[in-house]
């Protein structure tokens, strides 16, 4: 069927890649490459109408290569950590890829975020597609994936993912954009967050999940509307496990449907970003060792936030394990959606 | 199941201003979302007493150091004790020994004069309080304001930043205190971009202007700070506002003296809070305008719209022929003085269903329309819908795409 779009997603060349741009009615700006199906810029509107970019990263395409900070990219097989590398399936056992001393983390040495997909436009949509093959970083089966990113003229960058593969895998896959809502004349720590999430994962000293807890009286409430800066100024224990936030909450409504879960508005500017998912999961990270990177500026611990909708980090070898597998015949599924508005 | 060990807990502030009050709610909230047991005591008349409070039988104190009285009495309390009080340029005027929760002044100032920037302006003021021990965060909000102006070269050379202190209000004083404050208003180059330290300050000077005939925002911009609804009706033209982090402040610090009551030893802990929004309204909406014809209708139009006015009265408040105002608006708004009251009327109108509730009768007789029927025709025409339509279209727009359930 033929589809009338007034913003035509338009491309260029990027290094040895190429650079997708789609638009809409706001004159906001998406830029996506198919190195990683990474976000590189997304230029939106301020309270009074100065565009501005609201993500980190780099310019040149080069420097994506070696994306270590997984900047707005796609991660997967496996988003987040896996604790040894190691998990049972079906009576087997396996072993994937250490990349972050004994843990898994990111898809490991050779995570999605650093291949070249496969890129088609179809009127307003781009689609990314990846075969991961068998033995990819560890993991069992050849995994067909694809991410659709579509911009609407609201502000809303929807993307919509699925894979199918021909053996029993775990699969959790996930965008790290990061975030700065005033365009990054300063930090994050006046951004205020809500996220509708009544427990988080508490962690351990690697980093993996030990225990669901209420957040309730804790530093991680954010039900209501809190500056992260304050918050990161709580005195916490598992704050200071992680140099800052980079936890899991539990999100609350029925996940497998897209609903909304976070909010976060930067007054200064005015724009709020709204996500939705259909995960149950959401990693909040507050950009703990970004000290040094040199991006597009030379990044400082808190200049940018990720909300990563996924599964539970290491569900793999929890209780609900076999809600993280993607058998054959089956297909996994994920909405998620960022939006980008102004609060006048 | 055995209840959590309740604590006796005292709140010593002067919740007589909507500041202390979002703090003490903040601290509500906190205690609601823990099932944190704690008996407070507070002044039935919400005033701030502290004459036996050494003998106290308490747990714990979370309290107001703005006021020096208070400062003073506690800084050598045997019972742990949460501060919250004003941010300070200066490393030695906070106080020690004590984790200090304080509003962020800069960040304040900074948040109402990058606002004003954006809406145009080029030239600012402040106006400030008489000093006084109970206010050194009016003070810091000078110094804050100065160092903005500084950092932007706007002051230096011999260049003063333009504060005017005022003041304090009391009844006696009053007409020359507005006498005042109107001629420094008056002498100040316009336009002119002005912060008031408080909502209360800035509705002081939003009567000001208008008695002095002195368009708001067209040649003075004005924005307070606390984003206090009270400050706000109490002036005909709506007062943009600057809104601090006080629920977050007091949320903060009964986490604090939660911790404490737990043993934490959390003395240097000092945790900034910045502002957690601006509400812009009319009396910051800049829009730099050349015939000064237009600029006074539309100062009369901003403050009797709502009032069922004509063309023929702002064409005489002006005091130009109705067809001579007519040819401006022409040229520089691009349509008649009628559908520039209407716009006014309109624009009240979608605000109050937004956010009050209200029903469409109401609605129409506050906001000047001559009938029910009149407002829903303007509705459909302008908006092509009905009012209860346009709230239903606002709320769905609220409602992120849900896009329904994955199949």
């Amino acid at each position: 069927m033929l589809t009338m779009t007034a913003f035509p997603i338009t491309s260029a060349p990027w290094g040895d890649a190429t650079l997708y741009t789609l638009r809409n009615a706001q004159g906001m700006r998406v830029t996506i490459s198919d190195l990683g199906a990474t976000m590189v810029n997304w230029f939106a509107p301020d309270r009074s109408g100065r565009m501005a970019d609201v993500l980190l990263g780099w310019n040149e395409q080069a420097q994506y290569r070696d994306n270590s900070c997984y900047f707005g990219s796609v991660v997967g097989r496996w988003a987040n950590r896996i604790r040894d590398g190691r998990f049972t399936l079906d009576g087997v056992d396996y072993q994937v890829d250490q990349n972050q001393g004994q843990t898994h983390l990111h898809g490991g040495h050779t995570g999605f975020h650093h291949r070249r997909w496969h890129a088609k436009t179809e009127g307003d949509t781009l689609h990314l597609s990846l075969v991961s093959p068998e033995g990819d970083a560890g993991f069992p089966g050849t995994l067909h994936t694809e991410v659709s990113y579509r911009l609407d003229d609201e502000g809303t960058l929807l993307l919509d993912y699925c894979a199918v593969s021909d053996a029993a895998t775990p699969v959790n896959l996930t965008s790290h954009a990061y975030f700065n809502l005033n365009g990054g004349e300063a930090g994050i720590g006046d951004h205020l967050i809500q996220i509708d999430a009544d427990e988080y994962l508490k962690i351990d000293s690697v980093s993996i999940p030990v225990e669901q807890v209420d957040v309730a009286g804790s530093a991680f409430d954010f039900r209501q509307p809190a500056p992260i800066g304050t918050r990161l100024d709580w005195p916490d224990g598992q704050l200071a496990l992680a140099s800052g936030f980079d936890h899991c909450y539990c999100l609350n409504g029925e996940a497998n449907r897209l609903r909304p879960v976070a909010t976060v508005y930067d007054p200064t500017s005015g724009r709020e970003l709204t996500v939705a998912t259909s995960e149950r999961g959401l990693q909040f990270y507050t950009g703990n060792f970004l000290d040094g990177v040199a991006g597009r500026r030379d990044y400082r611990s808190h200049d940018g936030f990720c909300l990563e909708a996924q599964a539970y980090p290491d569900q793999v070898n929890g209780a609900d394990a076999e809600r993280a597998i993607l058998r054959p015949g089956e297909m996994y599924r994920q909405q998620t959606s960022y939006r980008l508005g102004v609060r006048r | 199941m055995p209840s959590p060990t309740t604590h006796r807990i005292a709140l010593l502030f002067n919740a007589n201003k909507i500041y202390d009050r979002e703090i003490i709610t903040g601290i509500g909230a906190y205690l609601s979302s823990t099932r944190v047991a704690w008996d407070l005591f507070l002044e039935e008349d919400f005033r701030c007493r502290l004459s036996g409070i050494e003998q106290w039988a308490g747990d714990g104190i979370i309290a107001d150091f703005d006021d020096p009285a208070v400062r003073e009495v506690l800084s050598h309390s045997r019972l742990p004790v949460v501060a919250i009080g004003s941010s300070y340029e200066n490393e030695r005027d906070y106080p020690v020994g004590v984790p200090y929760i304080a509003t962020d002044n800069f960040k304040l100032i900074r948040l109402a004069y990058d606002h004003l920037i954006e809406a145009g302006l080029t030239r600012f003021a402040l106006y400030s309080l008489p000093e006084s021990p109970q206010n050194h965060w009016a003070q810091e909000r000078e110094k804050a304001f100065s160092k903005l102006l500084e950092s932007d070269g706007l002051v230096g050379d011999g260049v003063e930043p333009s504060i005017y202190r005022g003041s304090a209000t009391s009844a006696q004083g009053w007409n020359t205190a507005v006498e005042a404050l109107t001629e420094w208003v008056r002498a100040l180059p316009k336009p002119v971009g002005i912060i008031a330290v408080t909502d209360a300050r800035a509705r002081q000077l939003l009567q000001a202007c208008l008695m002095a005939g002195i368009p708001v925002p067209e040649e003075v911009a004005l924005i307070g700070i606390d984003n206090d609804p009270l400050a706000r009706t109490l002036t005909r033209i709506p007062l943009s506002s600057v809104a601090q982090g006080t629920e977050e402040m007091g949320r903060t610090a009964a986490h604090l003296l939660h911790q404490m009551l737990h043993g934490a030893r959390l003395s240097a802990t000092r945790i900034l809070v910045p502002p957690v929004g601006i509400n812009v309204l009319a009396s910051s909406k800049h829009e730099p305008l050349n015939s000064p014809y237009v600029m006074r209708a539309r100062h009369y139009i901003r403050q009797y719209a709502c009032q069922g006015i004509k063309t023929e009265q702002v064409a005489d408040y002006v005091g130009v022929s109705r067809s001579s105002l007519e040819s401006y608006f022409r040229r520089e708004l691009g349509c008649t003085v009628h559908q520039e009251i209407l716009r006014f009327k309109l624009d009240i109108a979608k605000t109050m269903l937004e956010q009050d509730n209200a029903s469409s009768a109401d609605i129409a007789v506050r906001c000047g329309f001559t009938s029910l029927q009149y407002m829903y025709a303007v509705f459909k025409r302008e908006l092509g819908c009905t009012p209860k339509e346009y709230l239903d279209r606002q709320l769905a727009r609220k409602l992120v795409a849900s896009a329904g359930s994955l199949s």
